[in-house]
């Protein structure tokens, strides 16, 4: 394995905030972008399901819920009270 | 705390009447939770105004898990400052929703530290769904969930919650294990469950047979339904012991077999076990006499919803029979065909059962590698419109 | 990087059921030969051991405060050494080996309002979800009219003089978040008008790429008003489903006087006899008329008691209406045929009556 999951969780985290506010990612997406990045030799499914996990459990990301569940920054909601 | 401080005029009317009443628990969980109090005040001004008053919330969990927390907020938190945050926790059931008092009293004591004191049992897809509490009791309340031995279910775009009917725990009709499937499925896709992965959400719901306790034809993506493949267990000396009890076998068991596979003489049941498609009326009718055969295993079908978005499917067939002791090997290999597929496919928010109608079924089985076989239809085409490839 | 994290508990998966069985249940698992019906509610499993397995089952509201889980802890520890489980219809279930126990704890239930019975021909009770006491896009509320409706069919829980099982669902919107569209009477939640966008509050609280990604139409198109970003709903397109909502508070659609009840009929799930099928529309619509809704329930209660009176011995509601045919359905139950009972989506022409079958 060429890319170490750490490694591939820095670069999702990247790509989410590129897009942030512009287009909403699922984690098939990220995982697609990184496969097609490194080639399914250096990096696999398997890898990019161990990197959403670590960049998950660090907390610079967070699962949202828009009629269907994305990876974004955290951020304060528009429904939540102030 | 518990001084009745609140006029609820309307909702009082639904303590009235002999079924129990929803109102009534509110109130009763309202003397030790002052959310409650806040719940009961905005639940009146909807029914005075005939209409809701919470928002969405998309982003509320517990850390690193993507499903298992629903966000909710009030839209009139000035007048309601005790449900202002109002998050539904789903906590994963044990298989065939089984429990022991101190189960339930610990889940109870849990809940009362961290939340509104109620829950729903359960929820449509199976959960424990504790109902309503704050963002910053989320985080400890998972904590003491995992140390009591439990963990949340599915929510979003994960595999949701399974579940499973009592099966052989309690009737005789189980074709194949139903809990440990649903134990045994859970536990191998936790990652599934709790890190949405999937264009949309994912459900398994499995039954030990054709009558079908769960739902799982009509609410399972993935739906595994017990059957048998040999012949239904007969015991004459029962069957005699029915129609002498006053049972009309003609009538009832006979006439209403959708194949007309059983014939009663008035002494004996003769049954045409080649032509019965498994419907269990006879057996249901008759548990003492009849029983599913001993070469047992399931249906496994795919693809049913509710209407959003397409509109609503039943299962279809994928695999006629799988013998039970191979249920389990063959359900994985199949799952991970079906999620590649999906996966690649899939758009946002799009079902395999939508996504099998979007690219048609041949190209579906195509892609997870099953042969086309005619009980996966229940007539060939009647239109000409045939794509044919063009290697054939 | 932030500090070393506490170590959490994760992903450890639902206990055990095998933790949570009757001993009679783990002795004679997968080894059960027959049930009887004791009584309504009340069954009795027998193993091939010889061994009887007694099942006590109750109605609960489904919405339960910890108090009652307590109580039904308590009567389960009283009689049954501990043990009980819910159904798949919210109903408690309580499981014991000694049947001296039955009638002692059908009393203790009753006493505390909890009646006993929805089993076989028996109305049993209502799935459903979350209506106004928790859900942002219900149409209704769903508690409130399941206790109206089994307050009227409380009888019909309790005794088991149907022709079949009868399964009653509610779905406070067309989300069907209890997937009610396999029920004998499905009693469905419906929106009326297209969300009513605030332009004042959408830039501040919503982002727009997502709520235009949100809508399973494509109904909702990006418009700038007043010189700010929002959107603009095309009316013809939306089904009312509530999904923008969910993802931007400044769509709400929740409209009093057009938010009401449709009930549907004849579906099942069980492949008992007939396939398994999808109800159908019986009542396009009845306002919302809280606290008891008396419009509902005098419709379910007359389509519960007309098919009690006309179906066959087994047969199920949509077994019933096939066999005497849909026009004689709404002559029995007085209920009109409107344009809305014939389907105008996908496929539509499926449901015509495509032959000269017709009963005069």
């Amino acid at each position: 394995m060429a890319v170490t999951h750490e490694a591939l969780a820095d670069e999702m985290f990247h790509m989410v905030s590129e897009y942030y506010g512009k287009k909403n990612l699922k984690a098939g997406d990220l995982t697609k972008a990184m496969i097609a990045k490194y080639g399914e030799a250096e990096c696999t499914k398997d890898d990019c399901k161990a990197a959403i996990r670590i960049l998950m459990d660090s907390g610079r990301c967070v699962y949202s819920y828009f009629g269907g569940s994305f990876i974004t920054l955290p951020h304060k909601e528009g429904a939540a009270p102030d | 705390m518990a001084d009745q401080k609140r006029d609820t005029k309307l909702l009082d009317e639904l303590e009235k009447g002999p079924w129990p009443s929803f109102v009534k628990e509110i109130k009763n969980a309202s003397k030790t939770s002052p959310v409650c109090d806040d719940l009961l005040g905005q639940l009146e001004l909807s029914y005075e105004e005939k209409k809701g008053h919470w928002k969405h919330g998309g982003i509320v969990g517990v850390m690193g898990y993507g499903g298992g927390v629903i966000g909710r907020y009030s839209d009139v938190p000035e007048q309601f400052p005790q449900v202002a945050h109002f998050h539904t926790m789903r906590v994963n059931q044990p298989s065939g929703w089984f429990y022991t008092s101190g189960s339930l009293r610990t889940l109870c004591d849990i809940w009362e530290r961290h939340g509104s004191g109620l829950t729903n049992m359960h929820g449509s897809t199976g959960d424990i769904v504790f109902l309503g509490t704050k963002t910053d009791e989320l985080e400890p309340c998972f904590k003491e969930l995992g140390e009591a031995g439990f963990d949340l279910g599915g929510s979003g775009s994960c595999m949701r919650t399974p579940s499973a009917c009592a099966g052989m725990a309690r009737c005789e009709w189980a074709c194949y294990d139903t809990l440990k499937m649903c134990n045994d499925v859970t536990h191998q896709y936790q990652d599934e469950l709790h890190r949405p992965p999937f264009p949309y959400k994912f459900k398994f719901k499995f039954s030990g047979c054709p009558n079908d306790c769960v739902a799982s034809i009509a609410r399972s993506d993935m739906s595994v339904i017990g059957t048998w493949k040999d012949e239904i267990q007969q015991d004459d000396a029962e069957v005699a012991a029915y129609a002498a009890a006053g049972m009309d076998i003609q009538n009832d068991v006979c006439a209403n077999c959708p194949s007309k596979c059983m014939k009663w003489d008035g002494k004996k049941l003769s049954i045409d076990n080649h032509e019965c498609v498994r419907c269990m009326h006879c057996i249901n009718v008759m548990p003492k006499a009849l029983r599913p055969g001993k070469e047992r295993g399931a249906t496994i079908l795919i693809g049913a919803k509710a209407p959003i978005v397409q509109g609503a499917l039943l299962a279809s067939v994928l695999v006629p029979f799988v013998p039970a002791d191979e249920l389990m090997d063959t359900l994985k290999e199949l799952v991970s065909r079906v999620w590649e597929f999906w996966d690649e496919y899939g758009k946002n928010r799009e079902r395999i059962g939508e996504l099998i109608q979007r690219v048609g079924m041949s190209n579906f089985l195509d892609a997870i590698g099953l042969d086309p076989i005619p009980q996966m239809v229940t007539a060939p085409r009647d239109n000409p419109y045939i794509f044919f490839k063009g290697e054939e | 990087m932030a500090a070393e994290p506490v170590k959490r508990i994760t992903d450890i998966g639902p206990p055990s059921y095998e933790k949570f069985l009757h001993p009679v249940i783990k002795k004679n698992y997968g080894l059960w030969k027959y049930h009887e019906t004791l009584a309504p509610g009340v069954l009795c499993h027998v193993a091939e051991s010889g061994d009887k397995l007694f099942t006590v089952r109750a109605g609960s509201p489904r919405l339960l405060s910890v108090q009652s889980i307590r109580l039904f802890a308590d009567l389960a520890d009283k009689y049954c050494g501990g043990y009980l489980r819910f159904t798949s219809r919210n109903n408690v279930e309580f499981l014991m080996d000694n049947k001296d126990n039955i009638e002692a704890l059908k009393k203790d239930l009753l006493a505390n309002g909890f009646p006993v019975g929805g089993t076989n021909n028996a109305v049993s009770n209502i799935v459903h979800t979350q209506g106004w006491v928790h859900c942002h896009s219900s149409a209704t509320d769903a508690s409130g009219i399941v206790k109206a409706v089994m307050d009227a069919l409380y009888d019909r829980f309790t005794h088991e003089n149907l022709p079949a099982k009868l399964r009653i669902a509610l779905a406070c919107c067309l989300n069907m978040c209890g997937a009610v569209h396999c029920s004998d009477i499905a009693i469905l939640g419906v929106h009326r008008k297209p969300p009513k966008v605030n332009h004042d509050t959408l830039p501040k609280t919503c982002e727009v790429p997502t709520l235009i990604a949100s809508c399973p139409t494509g109904a909702i198109r990006p418009a700038t008003v007043n010189e700010k970003q929002s959107v603009e709903v095309v009316e013809d397109q939306c089904m009312y489903c509530g999904n923008c909502y969910t993802v931007c508070p400044s769509m709400p659609l929740n409209d009093p006087d057009n938010d009401g009840i449709s009930i549907w009929v004849g579906g099942k799930v069980s492949n008992a006899r007939t396939t398994p099928k999808f109800s159908k529309l019986a009542i396009p619509f009845i306002p919302n008329n809280p606290p008891r809704w008396p419009e509902v329930v005098e419709a379910v209660v007359n389509i519960v008691e007309v098919y009690a009176k006309n179906a066959k011995k087994y047969e199920r509601m949509g077994e019933w209406i096939e066999r005497i045919g849909w026009p004689k359905f709404f002559e029995l139950t007085g209920i009109e045929f409107t344009r809305y009972h014939i389907d105008d989506f996908k496929n539509a022409g499926l449901t015509y009556a495509r032959s000269t079958h017709i009963k005069f």
